[in-house]
């Protein structure tokens, strides 16, 4: 769980979540399982980073969270509420990977007819909107039409919207898509801010060096189940050793590691996964007594890319 | 404030359907010069053109877009009961027609007073029967577009009303008397879009009977009426129910 502090209140809580798509398939209808009895929890203030190859079943966790589409077991709750009513609603901000807008209205426009959605008076929208403008540092294009706006442009005023009502728990789908060096270096800035101030964020996103400044808690996905969950995969606990050998790399390596720690092997070279340091002196005692004849060892720490690409290996 | 965006949506989402009110405007003055003559033809020309095709090309994709372009999952996000969304933009194409037909009626007078052309003895009837027409296709064309991706809620619904007036009326010239005959002329008369009922109220038909305010049947108009507004209500509670039960992806298409 990543929320285990008992201090910590728990915004998005999900229990025995699955979801299963009936689809067609070669004329028959198939039960495809998009998510198996998935339970976690997502506490205030804290940014979770959701990765998984493609097909893991991100979309569809953070579809069910945002309550558009419904579990076929299990429940979700945001904000104590379940997903989908409109107390739920009310605590969250959503901002899908492909943002869309009426092309015919202006930045400001949308940002006014969505603060209208949110029930806010006039006056409380213009406010929410220069507010938000200020900071996304959208002046330049807030009364041209949306559509003109680049992917960067469009993000910024998707953030803005999702932002709008000041949320308790917000859901980002790719938010650093098309934004440009200083917009994602604001964009991590607005976050850290937000998560200072008590929100709750789940990013779902391929750039896991972005997501690497931001956090250290993530829910790898695969095939609709959870692998690893918060700080078990922190980026900086587990490592990769490098061993350089004279020769026989190959044949030590089979006999005495299983395919899933063995990272890369040569006949003069082994990167072994290691959880921590304190693996380490027994990997190289082990070689040692094998036969093989070492000449060098490095323990690399192992950043997000290469933890997510252990979790991938290990699973396929 | 909610209320009025969503309505004022329904006219500015796209750059046509200022388009096609004007391009109607236009049809209307052409039907005036061609079927001046016959008056009821006119009329019926207008009914056809502002009752039907103008509703189904004002609510063409009114959901069907927001569900191909994902933009449906942020408005499905706030927090507000998703009938609203429906509701308001029902009443935002309802709203447009009842000034369309304003603006159209008095176009005809204008038209009739300068040029003489046409009569305008009925043209108050035939323009509420063409608005209360035109809420009923509005609501039956948003609640198809609830489900349908795009602008096809129009293409299904032409298709439709194309199929079942064929069958319609291949059984009444092969079949006058069958059972199945009554039973689709009923459906038609009824659980459709009611062409008959409102062009006989705008016909003033109803004076026939008893009750007669002013020129036509009190009882027999209010029914009228009262089955337009009931179909309406249906076919919106349909569309309702189906945008609160649905679910939303958010892939573009």
């Amino acid at each position: 769980m990543i929320c285990t502090d008992n201090k910590q209140v728990a915004v998005v809580e999900c229990k025995g979540l699955t979801k299963v798509y009936k689809k067609l398939l070669a004329g028959q209808s198939k039960a495809v399982c998009a998510l198996k009895n998935i339970s976690l929890s997502v506490a205030e203030g804290q940014i979770v980073g959701l990765i998984g190859p493609n097909g893991a079943g991100k979309s569809t966790l953070l579809n069910l969270m945002a309550g558009l589409i419904f579990p076929t077991a299990g429940c979700v709750r945001v904000c104590g509420y379940p997903a989908r009513s409109i107390e739920a609603r009310k605590g969250l901000g959503y901002m899908p990977e492909h943002p869309a807008f009426l092309g015919r209205y202006s930045a400001w426009a949308t940002l006014r007819y969505h603060g209208a959605l949110l029930g806010l008076s006039r006056r409380a929208a213009c406010v929410q909107i220069d507010k938000w403008n200020e900071q996304l540092q959208m002046d330049e294009y807030i009364d041209r039409p949306c559509g003109d706006f680049s992917q960067g442009m469009k993000q910024r005023l998707a953030l803005a919207i999702a932002l709008m009502s000041e949320p308790r728990f917000l859901l980002l789908d790719e938010p650093s898509n098309g934004l440009d060096p200083i917009g994602i270096i604001q964009l991590r800035d607005l976050l850290k801010k937000l998560r200072d101030a008590g929100t709750a964020i789940v990013i779902s996103s391929h750039r896991l060096g972005e997501l690497e400044k931001l956090t250290n808690d993530y829910i790898f996905l695969y095939r609709g189940e959870v692998v690893s969950f918060g700080e078990q995969i922190a980026a900086g606990q587990a490592g990769r050793l490098r061993v350089e050998l004279v020769s026989n790399g190959n044949n030590i390596a089979q006999r005495l590691l299983s395919p899933s720690k063995l990272l890369s092997v040569s006949e003069t070279e082994l990167v072994i996964a290691v959880g921590d340091e304190s693996e380490v002196p027994d990997v190289v005692s082990n070689l040692t007594k094998a036969g093989a004849r070492i000449t060098s060892v490095l323990l690399q720490r192992e950043d997000i890319e290469d933890v997510f690409l252990r979790l991938y290996n290990e699973r396929a | 404030m909610r209320a009025y965006e969503l309505m004022k949506e329904t006219f500015f989402r796209k750059m046509y359907i200022y388009i096609v009110h004007l391009s109607w405007f236009a049809i209307y003055g052409l039907f005036l010069v061609l079927f001046a003559r016959e008056e009821d033809d006119f009329y019926r020309i207008f009914f056809i053109w502002g009752g039907f095709l103008l509703p189904l090309t004002l609510s063409a994709g009114i959901f069907g877009d927001d569900l191909a372009s994902g933009r449906i999952c942020v408005l499905a996000t706030r927090p507000f009961w998703l009938g609203e969304l429906y509701i308001y933009r029902l009443l935002g194409l309802s709203a447009q027609a009842a000034v369309h037909f304003i603006l159209a009626g008095c176009l005809l007078l204008i038209v009739h007073h300068f040029i003489s052309i046409g009569s305008t003895d009925n043209l108050g009837s035939w323009l509420l029967s063409s608005w209360l027409l035109f809420n009923t296709w509005a609501a039956l064309s948003t609640s198809l577009s609830v489900v349908v991706k795009r602008a096809y809620n129009f293409v299904f619904l032409l298709a439709a009303f194309l199929f079942f007036g064929f069958l319609n009326s291949a059984m009444s010239w092969y079949n006058p008397n069958e059972t199945m005959t009554d039973v689709i002329k009923a459906f038609v008369k009824y659980a459709c879009p009611p062409f008959g009922l409102l062009t006989k109220l705008a016909q003033g038909e109803y004076s026939k009977y008893s009750l007669i305010v002013g020129q036509y049947s009190a009882i027999k108009a209010v029914a009228c009426v009262t089955h337009c507004f009931v179909l309406t209500a249906f076919y919106g509670l349909v569309g309702v129910l189906i945008l609160n039960r649905r679910q939303f992806t958010c892939s573009q298409e």
